[in-house]
């Protein structure tokens, strides 16, 4: 047998986002890798909504971007529409979202695994997983062996997964995929807890038979540059979104067949997101509500296919057309895929470490859908760490951990792996204490160098950014000119009433006035008329919320203290006297690497750390 | 060294001397901005320094420092101790000023702990510490707090229940732009800002009271030799004269006459020493005002009202800085000769006139609201010092509103988790889900 079991470095299982962006990283990082996929078609595969990005989501495709991964270039490429969202808010929540050519994104990212040297692209379902001490064997269900030294699970939604339309159940994965049907017990076998979580899609309509001039057109925002620093100007809108609602008629529908609906009728027994529920949920827990708002958006370039955003349900294919015709404009709408809920395995995260290997086993490394998130960008995210860090592993070097003060990345992976999910997670700005610092703008400040360092981030990118430093050097310096009280400067300031200085000032602390900014101090000076938008808006928050970012900083600094306290791997809780028995349990069982992640796990009081800190200062001291 | 932090070491309470102690980075340095003496170029470990530490502008206390040099000191680290006269209130005033010149407080336990990670400890004695801090620590004294003070308790998790709703309402804004059609939000958010940091202060309000109630009000009278101090204190003495005690938070030495009004003891300070003046020579008496001014939470200056101003009465006035005071316009039965003075009463303690109006003014002055006595006491030091801490940020983001909604949702976090230190309730994850449950959201 061993003659014909082909070596790899690494091994990827599945080719959604996570799988791409992990294939790549090891890829890139000189792994001979294979990516393994159920179907070379459903590759980057946009299974449900055709959009990337959106609040705090914008924010993990820029720090993928940043550390040298794909999704933003391709979003890019890719986009139908763009626009800006939280404009107003404040620069922390904003974040960018694209409308999606879902053919279009598909077809790019296969076009780039497959002009990648080190990556082998290969059709097949694996059926297993076995261990012969450091090496990984991957049994395809055809009796395909491949051998290496470590494997990414990046599964998605695909693990014994069942598609459910009413009283249909059927054994297949998302969009009428096979499914992976045995592969769920070979982690068993491994000894990883598996849990079953739900998730689900609306219906697609046909374009021709809506009646768009009873909706409300959403175009896309002009001069919106790109998520990714490798995108050479900006992103052009080349399609409309548009937005209608639900009527007392379809909740009157939906209340006379709720014994019909699977999600509640108790037939779907899976979890299903809070933040993501099917409109026969938001009927029933939202009672008061006299509509819901849907948005029509466009799922490629080259379709009539629509995707009714909104619009989630499990309900019956029958009810599902009198279901949509109840919407305002489209009372004649032809259904072309009917909408489904998935239930689907996925592992317990706490299972994990932070640098999303397993714990008990070294070398399995997993990403997405399979660790119970929710969302491309999410799964990418964790796709180009766990890609990263099995090229680490491979190459013997030390592991990449990305902290809550350093990207959303830091943030989603820490939450997973320490408190667990009873629900697809999903990324959101409010889980991140510190947004202010973990911004879009400024993604590649606080990665590119670590991409970089693994060896992820070209030489053309980071040229790119070391130009962009430079740049917004410059700005900063043009900003230390005086300016000079005159009539131009007046204006300005009765404009935007604000008190005129009674000295000339630099244009920096000009800025720092409340209804000040760059781009209104360019309007009247044109300091940077040449200059990229985004570099402004950079220095821009940089002066204008600096009081803000300092005292950010120095919660940063306080949390580092802890997380900085390392707890051995084989701290022995239970016979420390101090704790209580609940968090001695819930602390042998996550195993948290330092004082800062077991001050997170729920379970564990702020007394146990005291005890646990002073324990593991002590142990340290006698070292020395 | 970790940072500096410092603590009263002494029990509370009775007591001839109480310590205060601070250890860690810059404690020496620390102590010298509040301390002088001589010789302090070159502290000497383990040295006594007698010397004066700074309390305000206007009063210092005689007292003993002495520095451990790390790693010869309780914690293993540098420490610094002051020895200082006994008595609650002048040792949390010391307390204070290491506090204000650069310590923070210590946590429950902080210095054993400490002393443990260093080795100072051993191994059976720090299980020992460990289950102290155990009980110690936060959560377990809320729990207690709810016991003793369910009421108290409940005010403080209503206003963070009401700050959880207004965080839940700015952030499904944010991550939820397309879904939330109805935010007409930032004038409510402030109005109900502004009722937090009221009913927060009135918890605060009640709390000092309640010190109030258990050590007294100290009141120092002051002023220039015959105006009638020491008949007006008699007069205020009247048939409780028999009530003299060596009481807490008075000074070692000094003997001070207390009665009671209304239930509520008033100390009156420094008396012998103002009775002494009398037969002084010393015509205005500055320097024992002054240390009697020290532990004052009243002033009464004491002033003649059938003479004009005086040029002593002047400067004596000037010593008063800016403790609350009464001018006593004495000698009522007299015809009026001074001008109208700032917050004034007239009595006559030849008469005894007005003498209870004057008490009744001295409470009203350090008890600004009713309070009901069984309602709300704050069991602990810690916990108004954190009340404290929640109004100041209260105070900032209603100041900064005008700020973006990113940062009014910043600064509204920052007072839930400073309440959080109370309560034990900091979860992120509470506030998102109360995202789900209030809002309809979702694709």
């Amino acid at each position: 047998m061993a003659k014909n079991i082909e070596k790899f470095d690494s091994i990827v299982i599945g080719a959604g986002h996570a799988g791409c962006e992990a294939a790549l990283a090891l890829a890139r990082t000189n792994n001979k890798t294979l990516l393994l996929t159920i179907s070379l078609d459903a590759i980057a595969f946009l299974a449900c909504n055709p959009s990337i990005g959106g609040t705090a989501k914008g924010q993990l495709v820029a720090e993928v971007d940043a550390l040298g991964g794909e999704m933003g270039i391709i979003a890019d490429k890719t986009a139908l529409q763009i626009r800006m969202l939280n404009r107003g808010k404040g620069p922390a929540v904003q974040s960018l979202r694209v409308q999606s050519d879902k053919n279009a994104y598909h077809s790019e990212m296969k076009k780039v695994l497959e002009n990648e040297p080190n990556l082998f692209v290969r059709q097949g379902e694996v059926a297993s997983v076995t261990m012969d001490k450091d090496k990984k064997f991957v049994t395809t269900t055809l009796g395909l062996t491949y051998q290496a030294k470590s494997i990414v699970f990046a599964t998605g939604v695909y693990l014994k997964s069942d598609v459910i339309i009413g009283q249909s159940r059927e054994h297949i994965g998302p969009n009428g995929f096979k499914n992976s049907s045995k592969l769920s017990e070979s982690l068993e076998n491994l000894g990883i807890k598996l849990l079953r979580f739900k998730t689900g899609t609306p219906v697609r309509l046909h374009a021709r038979s809506v009646d768009f001039s009873k909706m409300e057109l959403q175009k896309g925002e002009e001069d919106i540059l790109s998520f990714s620093n490798m995108t050479e100007g900006k992103v052009e809108n080349k399609a409309v979104c548009h937005l209608t609602y639900t009527t007392p008629k379809t909740h009157e529908i939906i209340r006379k067949n709720l014994d019909k609906a699977p999600a509640i009728s108790g037939e779907i027994k899976g979890i299903g997101p809070r933040y993501c529920p099917s409109i026969e949920t938001k009927v029933v827990r939202f009672a008061d509500r006299e509509r819901h708002q849907l948005f029509l958006e466009p799922e490629a370039l080259d379709t009539q296919e629509l995707y009714l955003q909104g619009f989630s349900t499990s309900m019956p294919a029958d009810l599902q057309k009198d279901m949509v015709h109840s919407v305002i404009g489209l009372e004649k709408a032809e259904i072309m895929r009917d909408a489904y809920a998935i239930e689907y395995d996925c592992i317990e995260p706490t299972q994990l470490k932070p640098t999303l290997e397993l714990k008990s086993i070294s070398g399995l490394f997993f990403a997405g859908q399979i660790n119970g998130t929710s969302g491309y960008e999410e799964a990418a995210a964790q796709g180009i760490i766990a890609g990263i860090n099995a090229s680490l592993f491979n190459k013997n070097k030390p592991q990449l951990i990305l902290k809550r003060s350093d990207a959303y990345i830091g943030v989603l992976i820490d939450d997973i792996v320490t408190k667990g999910t009873n629900e697809p997670y999903r990324m959101m700005t409010s889980r991140a204490e510190y947004r202010l610092w973990l911004r879009q703008d400024n993604a590649d400040v606080r990665l590119t160098e670590i991409g970089r360092k693994v060896g992820l981030v070209s030489d053309e990118r980071y040229k790119k950014y070391q130009e962009k430093c430079k740049k917004i050097e410059k700005i900063v310096e043009k900003l230390h000119q005086k300016v000079k009280i005159d009539e131009k400067l007046q204006k300005l300031f009765e404009e935007n009433g604000e008190n005129l200085p009674k000295e000339n000032q630099t244009f920096l602390s000009l800025m720092r006035r409340t209804n000040i900014d760059i781009f209104k101090l360019n309007d009247v000076y044109h300091l940077f008329d040449e200059t990229d938008k985004r570099l402004l808006e950079t220095v821009n928050t940089k002066i204008k919320y600096e009081g803000y970012l300092k005292q950010q900083q120095e919660d940063i600094d306080k949390m580092l203290a802890n997380e900085n306290v390392l707890i051995p791997e084989n701290f022995d809780y239970m016979s420390v006297k101090g704790l209580r028995e609940e968090a001695k349990e819930k602390l042998s069982q996550i195993k948290p690497i330092s004082i800062g992640q077991a001050s997170r796990i729920s379970g564990v009081s702020p007394a146990d750390i005291s005890v646990l800190s002073i324990l593991v200062k002590r142990a340290k001291n006698q070292k020395k | 060294m970790e940072k500096c932090i410092a603590s009263i070491a002494t029990p509370l309470g009775k007591g001839a001397i109480s310590i205060i102690r601070m250890s860690g980075k810059d404690c020496l340095k620390i102590a010298l901005k509040i301390f002088h003496a001589k010789n302090l170029e070159n502290v000497e470990p383990r040295h006594m320094y007698f010397g004066q530490l700074e309390l305000s502008a206007n009063a210092v206390e005689q007292c003993l420092m002495v520095f451990f040099k790390a790693p010869f000191s309780y914690t293993g680290e540098d420490v610094v101790e002051f020895q200082i006269h006994g008595g609650v209130l002048i040792a949390q005033k010391v307390l204070e000023r290491c506090l204000a010149a650069g310590a923070i407080l210590a946590e429950p336990g902080e210095f054993s702990k400490r002393a443990f990670i260093n080795g100072k400890i051993t191994l059976d004695k720090a299980e020992a510490i460990a289950s102290e801090i155990n009980a110690e620590t936060e959560g377990e004294l809320f729990s207690s707090l709810q016991v003793t003070n369910g009421l108290l308790a409940d005010k403080i998790l209503k206003a963070q229940d009401e700050l959880k709703l207004l965080l839940a309402q700015l952030e499904v804004g944010m991550d939820y732009p397309d879904e939330t059609e109805e935010v007409r939000l930032k004038e409510d958010v402030f109005e109900k800002l502004q009722a937090i940091k009221h009913d927060i202060c009135e918890i605060l309000d009640n709390s000092h009271a309640a010190k109030y109630l258990r050590n007294g009000i100290n009141v120092a009278l002051i002023g220039r030799t015959n105006v009638g101090k020491s008949s007006i204190m008699n007069a205020l003495l009247g048939q409780e004269r028999a009530i003299v005690t060596d009481i807490q938070g008075t000074t070692r030495d000094s003997l001070v006459e207390s009665f009671s009004h209304n239930g509520i003891k008033i100390n009156l300070y420094d008396t012998a020493g103002i009775r002494e003046t009398k037969d002084k020579v010393e015509q205005i008496g500055i320097t024992k005002s002054k240390q009697s001014l020290q532990q004052a939470d009243v002033v009464l200056f004491v002033l003649d009202g059938s003479q004009k101003l005086h040029k002593d009465d002047e400067q004596i006035a000037k010593l008063i800085g800016e403790k609350p005071f009464i001018c006593v316009v004495n000698k009522m039965d007299k015809q009026r000769v001074l001008e109208k003075q700032k917050n004034e009463i007239e009595v006559s303690a030849l008469i005894r006139k007005n003498i209870k109006a004057l008490k009744d003014k001295i409470v009203d002055l350090v008890i600004t609201k009713e309070i009901d006595f069984n309602k709300l006491v704050l069991s602990n030091e810690r916990q108004g010092q954190i009340l404290n801490e929640a109004v100041a940020l209260l105070e900032k983001a209603i100041v900064e509103k005008n700020q973006t909604l990113d940062i009014t949702s910043m600064l509204i976090k920052n007072v839930w988790n400073c309440l959080g230190k109370i309560t034990g309730n900091t979860e992120n994850e509470d506030i998102i889900d109360l995202i789900f449950s209030k809002f309809c959201l979702g694709k």
